[in-house]
């Protein structure tokens, strides 16, 4: 009897013990995007971590739609993580849910010590906002532009780079020799924007609560891309699949003379082939210069557990000392004013070309957002443009026929 | 007899202890879920995670007329009947031919069988490689004999097909596997007596090996058309649904409504009338493909 109740008592203790040695153990779980996974954000985890003892981060990385499926498999289950970085859009979506945390206390809190809104670009603060409350905070603001191999250009006459559609055509042609592309045209939709907010074509029209894509705006604009690749064969027809990386791949291989892309593209350019001559152009003009506008942000789950660690890991990954050293050594856009002006951004030539373009990039969702429908019609205008480029189908017929179904499902 | 009843009983009771873990797990894991999705289809909007409407069965009414979900369902039948029926087809072939007497049969079935336990992950990667219309080895071999390059996978008549002949690439070693087994299992006696009968191969093939591979057939076809109606990684990995949606089997399309579109209840109604198409798929197999054939 002894014995046993010794056996009892030591393994109380044991228990006791192992309890006490996990009880400040805690853990912050970040959902990140693969891509993105910068030697700097290492870093502010590493300091997060030093300053907080007990605290861990699990730093999970995943590509966006896997994130996606797995953010929202999360939410079903209430088991969600404490912070998450999201592509555009996801923060209005998920908070008309009521599945994200309103960061309105935060900000009145630490707003003015961070620098935000101030410090930020006015469209980055706007797209995490709805209803006037705060959900979000950007982290990285980005926008594509036409990048281009010099010695391509160079080799078929031209010294500059395009600055119109009728240019941009010309050099396309003159440089699809010898099975390499003139353009490389990407399969994921929202890259076709560049040349829709070109020629003038809308989205979405609040007041009416209609589509703009069957515009004849739009149409020409699709037109033209779709003549480059079946008419002209100054591109080729882009492989099908959610993959973006595609034109980046011909590009990097030397295949093609022309891509339109973003920062997030140059590690892969500048890595799989640093023998690469090439270079970053303003964004084409037709009717006007335009392009769409992309980023990243952060927020956090409504049902998250740590809310105000993750607040605090939050604000050290917007800092501005992050947002020089990510950018800096990674080529990627950042939100703030203060970093636009900084003399190292200003000196950097990919990120001050990239940078410029900002100023006239446009967020292509902004306003279809807030009617909780832009997934679904996002997904007729996928389809229509997929028509028009894989089929061949006359622009104007086939957006027109999709813009009724879409404004069908904005009525509902 | 009391005795004997009592012992029966405890027969079933220990019967049913052992075999509560399993009806546990599959409680827990398949019908609650299946009962979880039926309630879900009720709903408009976010059922499980945000706003939803009851809507009794109007997602099932939506989805009746819905273009997208007919045009889906039926590119998912004919990869569904298209996979299946090659996989068999080609199976049958190569089973006859590998269980007689050939040199080396045991190293061609291992290499024929291979693909099978590779993730369809690899097998998209590779194939994607293989057939990249501007830097794969396929295309390269058409332009060194002079011929135009092809975009399989990215041109919408073809795309389908494509990902067709890589299911039954992927599939095909295991349908030989289990036919080479089945043909081992038949009499030799029977083709003895056909032989002696003046019966020619073809005609043995046709009147013996195929009647009685029958209960192999149902058996591979039951399981692959179940696999197939449900097939999403083939169009995850390899085309995205695209082009032009020529590739977006149902099961995509139940994914993207669900994660990307984030309509649940819609998505969950969808995911139920799929289940009743595979209830009605394996019924109507089991009608014609099973019956027994004695000689």
């Amino acid at each position: 009897m002894p014995r046993r109740f010794l056996h009892g008592l030591g393994l109380a203790a044991t228990t006791a013990l192992l309890m006490a040695g996990t009880a400040h153990a805690e853990s912050l779980t970040v959902y990140w995007n693969a891509g993105h996974a910068y030697d700097a954000y290492a870093k502010v985890i590493a300091e997060f971590e030093a300053d907080n003892p007990g605290w861990t981060v699990q730093w999970e990385r995943f590509q966006w739609p896997d994130m996606r499926t797995k953010l929202v498999a999360d939410f079903a289950v209430g088991n969600t993580p404490d912070l998450v970085a999201e592509p555009g859009g996801w923060v209005q979506e998920f908070a008309q849910q009521g599945l994200l945390e309103r960061l309105d206390a935060y900000i009145e809190a630490d707003g003015s010590e961070m620098g935000y809104p101030e410090d930020w670009q006015d469209f980055s603060v706007s797209r995490n906002m709805l209803d006037d409350s705060y959900y979000g905070v950007q982290i990285h603001l980005t926008c594509a532009t036409l990048v281009y191999n010099t010695d391509l250009l160079a080799e078929a006459g031209f010294d500059a780079p395009p600055t119109t559609w009728e240019e941009f055509r010309e050099v396309a042609m003159a440089t699809s020799t010898n099975g390499r592309f003139g353009f490389a045209p990407n399969p994921v939709t929202s890259y076709y924007w560049p040349w829709l907010f070109q020629n003038g074509a809308e989205f979405y029209d609040p007041e009416t609560n209609t589509v703009g894509f069957d515009s004849p705006e739009a149409a020409e604009a699709l037109q033209f891309v779709s003549d480059l690749i079946h008419d002209d064969k100054a591109a080729p027809l882009p492989v099908a699949g959610a993959d973006y990386e595609g034109p980046q791949k011909l590009f990097t291989a030397g295949r093609a003379a022309m891509i339109i892309t973003g920062p997030w593209d140059v590690t892969p350019i500048q890595t799989g082939n640093p023998d690469l001559n090439w270079a970053i152009a303003p964004s084409l003009t037709n009717k006007t210069q335009a392009t769409q506008a992309g980023g990243v942000s952060l927020m956090i789950p409504a049902a998250a557990k740590n809310k105000d660690m993750a607040w605090e890991l939050l604000r050290r990954f917007v800092s501005l000392e992050a947002e020089l050293e990510a950018s800096l050594a990674n080529g990627m856009t950042m939100p703030r004013k203060s970093w636009a002006e900084h003399p190292d951004v200003q000196a950097d030539e990919i990120l001050g070309k990239f940078g410029a373009c900002l100023s006239y990039a446009r967020d292509i969702t902004a306003e279809i957002r807030l009617t909780g429908k832009s997934a679904q019609v996002g997904e007729l205008l996928e389809a229509a443009v997929d028509e028009i480029i894989y089929n061949d189908q006359p622009a104007q017929d086939v957006l027109s026929r999709y813009a009724q179904e879409a404004n069908r499902m904005l009525a509902e | 007899m009391l005795r004997s009843t009592t012992w029966r009983q405890r027969q079933a009771l220990l019967a049913y202890a052992l075999l509560l873990p399993g009806i546990a797990y599959f409680a827990l894991y398949f019908f609650y879920p299946i009962v979880i999705e039926f309630w879900a289809s009720l709903f408009r909007g976010q059922p499980l995670i945000g706003n939803a409407q009851f809507a009794g069965f109007a997602n099932y009414t939506t989805a009746l007329s819905d273009a997208m979900v007919q045009r889906s369902f039926l590119i998912t039948l004919v990869y569904a009947v298209g996979t299946t029926a090659l996989t068999l087809a080609v199976g049958l072939g190569l089973a006859s031919v590998l269980s007689g007497p050939v040199r080396a049969n045991t190293a061609v079935r291992a290499v024929i069988f291979f693909p099978y336990i590779i993730s369809f992950v690899i097998v998209a990667l590779m194939w994607k490689s293989l057939l990249d219309p501007y830097t794969g080895i396929l295309n390269s071999a058409l332009v060194a004999l002079g011929l135009p390059t092809q975009n399989w996978l990215g041109t919408p008549s073809t795309a389908l097909w494509t990902m067709i002949l890589i299911s039954v690439w992927k599939d095909v070693g295991y349908a030989m596997l289990i036919y080479i087994a089945a043909i081992q299992g038949i009499p030799a006696q029977l083709y003895e007596a056909a032989s002696i009968d003046g019966a020619k191969p073809h005609q043995m093939f046709l009147r013996i090996t195929l009647p009685l591979l029958a209960p192999t057939t149902l058996f591979l076809a039951v399981i692959s058309m179940i696999s197939q109606l449900q097939e999403i990684a083939a169009p995850y990995l390899l085309t995205g649904g695209g082009p032009a949606n020529a590739t977006r089997l149902f099961s995509m399309h139940v994914f993207e409504t669900a994660f990307e579109r984030l309509d649940i209840g819609y998505a969950s109604a969808l995911s139920f009338m799929m289940f009743i198409v595979i209830l009605i798929v394996t019924f109507i197999q089991f009608k014609v493909l099973n019956r027994e054939v004695v000689y």
